[in-house]
């Protein structure tokens, strides 16, 4: 069944500065898909979500979500109207509790509106998270602050979730469990978008991605197609 | 130890030379007094803002303590003449007593960066101001406010002409200071602290070394030309020298001619040492003016006046020609 | 002068120690939140000072019921300076918000100065002028105001960040502004609230400081550096922190008043905050 895709990117550069960081991008988000991001470090695909998200803002170029042209909006704005990221690092304020984390999350009226059955979501979704509800962040091990730092997303109540570089730094055990946990929300209806330098792991759980170099699309497809791809192979796998 | 070398082209050398000998002739040519005034404040407010760009705009080290110098330098100097220093003694004195103060202070305040810096700076004359009025190093108990000195010795009758000539030398003197401060190693390596002064550590540079002896500089300079100020009044009280009152003329000076330019601060002083005779009238509502330019420039030309000259071709020209 | 009873100026230090606890609030919560160390904080209280005297003098309110006029207006006043001066300020250059609160800070205090002439005014109600007996001691009921109103507002400031969603984004922009700007926070709009809201402790703080001390136009930098002392003592971000500075540096000032006089009791303020920068600005209870 052919649906409008949730996320429409069309054609944008952005810069940082003087300096051009994304070159005439295009990629699309459909509904209800886990989408991936895959490159190298410097390859913008943080600029890339950054620019989603509304901190940054295209030069030129078109962003649909939902239909409705978002380039030009703040990021409050944004967030607002369902789109939410977990930055790369986590970045949980360290001197909050879980809970207060997590009910920071849900900052936007029309999260705040939601929040009470949202939270009851993340603790179900992660009950690891509910048990520690009363730390402070900042004590928390990484795998765990992942967990937290998803769960502070959904409280904004999102229809996209963006996830950066989700597995940093931590165990492929966790890793597992987190996306394990991703497929689920996937199931309850929230669309995500992930960045990711681990190839081979993201291949396996995404259904769709699209390979960033130098702030362009070099290469896209669905999972099954990328992992059959000769040029993948050679350059990720080294085979 | 840090290479000086010297980098002025005898045309330029010249350019700063004859304004200077042209306006040392002024007293002889029966000009109005005013003048003359007008003359010796812009060459005092000169050396003071060259000194403070030095700090903060070429350091990043936005000193509010500028008073703490030229009090102490100016104190030391009419203090030594009631021990019976002679005031040109005490003019040198005065100058290094500021020096020796900014070196203790330097310990202090160079941990501090950025806010704290200039926070701490901004305590210290007014700790010095009320020392000075508890104080009295020499001479009896003052009746009446204030606690001040008058100039005695030789000082007292020296003549005016001489006074405002050592103010011109000093006021040419912070020019050719600054250009050789600036194009020297000193010079290089503070750009470098001021641009990230990690980096900048990393490389070598003994970034506590370069801040103290600018400090000192700055410190000296600022002294000597307040010490120059005091001989011509013939008089220092705490209140007239501790005062943020200076502090604001010289962020202003600096600040409307174009902070962190070498040029900025010639007309920043002519600037405002004009304001400062128009304004006088008006007593309190010039230096709220004052503070309300001070902000609007900052705001609206960061760069002051050399920033809106520097838009226009021929001054580019002009000044890449005097480039070393 | 006498040595005999440490008492006095042991309770009046504490007690002293509310008011300066909440002269410092702004300061730090401008601080925590915009990395802007306010130099015009100072002469922002003096002009809250200059407000309630206003406030008593030509409208005749009482100074506390006068609150109502002085709040909005310095919460305003707070609103403005961030969003044409300090925003701007920040984008232009490192030394830009310095020389711009060093200027709006002659700015107030000229202004101050040409309005009410530089003579000492203080704000006399009929309860300021009153005492309080403790154990056979003498104290002015102005440091027990002091102290209240120091504990009461800060109380109230804690829950505000904690409980409302507002704080709780205040908190949050001042920990992380990236992450605060990804849960949907207009920290654009947060930085005006924070000016306000320390605007609002400015006006409280003027007030009372008015009715405890005798003040002039450049009353603004005794109190600049007693707020930036006390928020250095305590350690930047701790609330709990700040009041103890606030009541190491009260008593500081008691205890020279009682054994080196009344006139050293400033300068040896003045001493200890400049050590304090000196060999240990991460303060006494910081991070």
């Amino acid at each position: 069944m052919e649906t409008e895709p949730i996320l429409k990117i069309e054609n944008i550069e952005v810069f940082h500065g003087t300096f051009q960081a994304i070159w005439g991008l295009s990629m699309e988000v459909r509904r209800d898909e886990a989408c991936a991001l895959i490159g190298a470090n410097t390859a913008g695909k943080s600029t890339l979500l950054d620019t989603i998200n509304g901190v940054l803002h295209p030069a030129t170029g078109s962003i649909k979500f939902l239909g409705q042209e978002i380039s030009k909006l703040d990021a409050f704005e944004i967030v607002d109207l369902g789109i939410t990221q977990v930055p790369e690092g986590r970045r949980l304020f360290p001197e909050m509790t879980v809970l207060e984390n997590l009910i920071m999350g849900s900052y936007t009226p029309n999260a705040r509106k939601h929040c009470k059955e949202n939270l009851e979501r993340v603790f179900e979704l992660f009950p690891k998270v509910k048990d520690r509800q009363k730390q402070l962040a900042k004590t928390m091990s990484g795998g765990e602050q992942q967990m937290v730092a998803i769960g502070r997303g959904l409280m904004a109540h999102p229809q996209l979730i963006m996830i950066d570089e989700l597995s940093l730094g931590l165990a492929p055990i966790i890793v597992d469990e987190i996306f394990r946990t991703i497929h689920q929300i996937k199931a309850q209806g929230v669309t995500v978008l992930f960045v990711e330098q681990n190839v081979a792991k993201t291949l396996m759980e995404a259904d769709r991605a699209y390979i960033i170099e130098t702030g362009k699309v070099s290469l896209s497809g669905t999972a099954a197609e990328l992992r059959n791809n000769e040029n993948v192979h050679k350059a990720y796998f080294g085979v | 130890m840090m290479g000086i070398k010297m980098h002025i082209k005898p045309t330029v050398l010249l350019a700063y030379i004859l304004p200077t000998v042209l306006l040392a002739f002024l007293p002889m040519a029966g000009v109005p007094r005013s003048w003359i005034i007008y003359t010796f404040l812009f060459a005092i407010y000169l050396a003071m803002s060259n000194m403070w760009n030095l700090l903060a705009g070429y350091s990043g080290l936005v000193s509010l303590c500028q008073p703490a110098f030229l009090g102490i330098a100016g104190y030391g100097m009419v203090i030594g003449t009631w021990i019976g220093i002679p005031w040109w003694i005490g003019l040198l004195g005065g100058a290094a007593l500021a020096a020796i103060f900014a070196l203790l202070l330097s310990n202090a305040v160079f941990r501090l960066t950025g806010v704290y810096f200039s926070i701490g700076t901004l305590v210290v004359p007014e700790a010095l101001r009320m020392v000075f009025y508890i104080w009295r190093p020499v001479g009896g108990a003052m009746q009446g406010a204030g606690a001040g000195y008058m100039l005695r010795g030789s000082g007292a009758t020296l003549l005016p002409s001489y006074v405002y000539w050592m103010a011109l030398i000093l006021g040419l003197a912070s020019m050719v200071i600054m250009r050789i401060v600036l194009r020297s190693n000193l010079g290089l390596g503070l750009a470098a602290v001021r641009d990230n002064e990690r980096s900048a550590a990393s490389c070598g540079v003994n970034v506590f070394r370069l801040k103290v002896y600018t400090f000192m500089i700055s410190g000296a300079v600022t002294g000597l030309a307040g010490a120059i100020y005091f001989l011509n009044m013939g008089y220092i009280e705490p209140s007239a020298s501790f005062s943020v009152k200076w502090t604001m003329a010289i962020l202003l000076a600096t600040v409307i001619g174009g902070i962190r330019t070498e040029e900025g601060p010639i007309f920043g002083c002519i600037v405002t040492v004009a304001l400062y005779f128009l304004l006088a009238r008006y007593g309190g509502y010039s230096f709220l003016i004052q503070g309300v330019i001070l902000i609007a420039i900052m705001l609206l030309s960061p760069q002051g006046i050399v920033g809106l000259l520097r838009k226009m071709k021929w001054y580019c020209k002009l000044t890449a020609y005097s480039e070393g | 002068m006498g040595h005999g009873d440490l008492f006095t100026p042991i309770l009046m230090g504490v007690m002293l120690g509310g008011l300066y606890a909440l002269t410092a609030l702004g300061l730090s919560m401008v601080f925590g939140v915009m990395r802007v160390i306010n130099l015009a904080h100072g002469d922002l209280v003096v002009l809250a000072s200059y407000g309630s005297y206003a406030v008593l003098t030509i409208l005749g309110l009482d100074p506390v019921l006068g609150l109502v006029i002085t709040i909005p207006v310095m919460f305003v006043i707070g609103v403005l300076i961030q969003k044409y001066l300090m925003s701007k300020a920040v984008t232009i250059g490192a030394e830009a918000p310095l020389i711009i609160a060093f200027g709006l800070s002659l700015v107030i205090q000229n202004a101050n100065q040409i309005m009410w002439t530089p003579l000492s005014r203080g704000i006399n109600t009929g309860y300021s002028q009153a005492s309080f007996y403790l154990f056979h001691r003498q104290f002015p009921m102005t440091y027990l105001m002091d102290f209240v109103v120091g504990i009461v507002v800060m109380l109230v400031l804690r829950e505000f960040l904690r409980r409302t969603y507002m704080g709780r984004a205040i908190s949050a922009t001042a920990m992380d502004p990236r992450a605060s700007r990804l849960m949907g926070v207009n920290t654009k709009r947060i930085y005006y609230y924070a000016f306000g809201i320390a605007m609002i402790s400015a006006a409280i703080a003027g007030t009372f400081l008015g009715m405890t001390f005798p003040f002039t136009p450049t009353s603004g930098t005794t109190f600049l550096t007693i707020a930036f002392g006390t928020v250095i003592i305590g350690g930047l971000g701790s609330l709990a922190g700040t009041f103890m500075g606030g009541i190491i540096l009260g008593l500081v000032q008691t205890l020279s008043a009682y054994f080196l006089g009344a006139n050293a009791q400033m300068l040896v303020l003045y001493v200890v905050i400049i050590a304090i920068l000196a060999f240990r600005p991460q303060g006494l209870f910081g991070r």
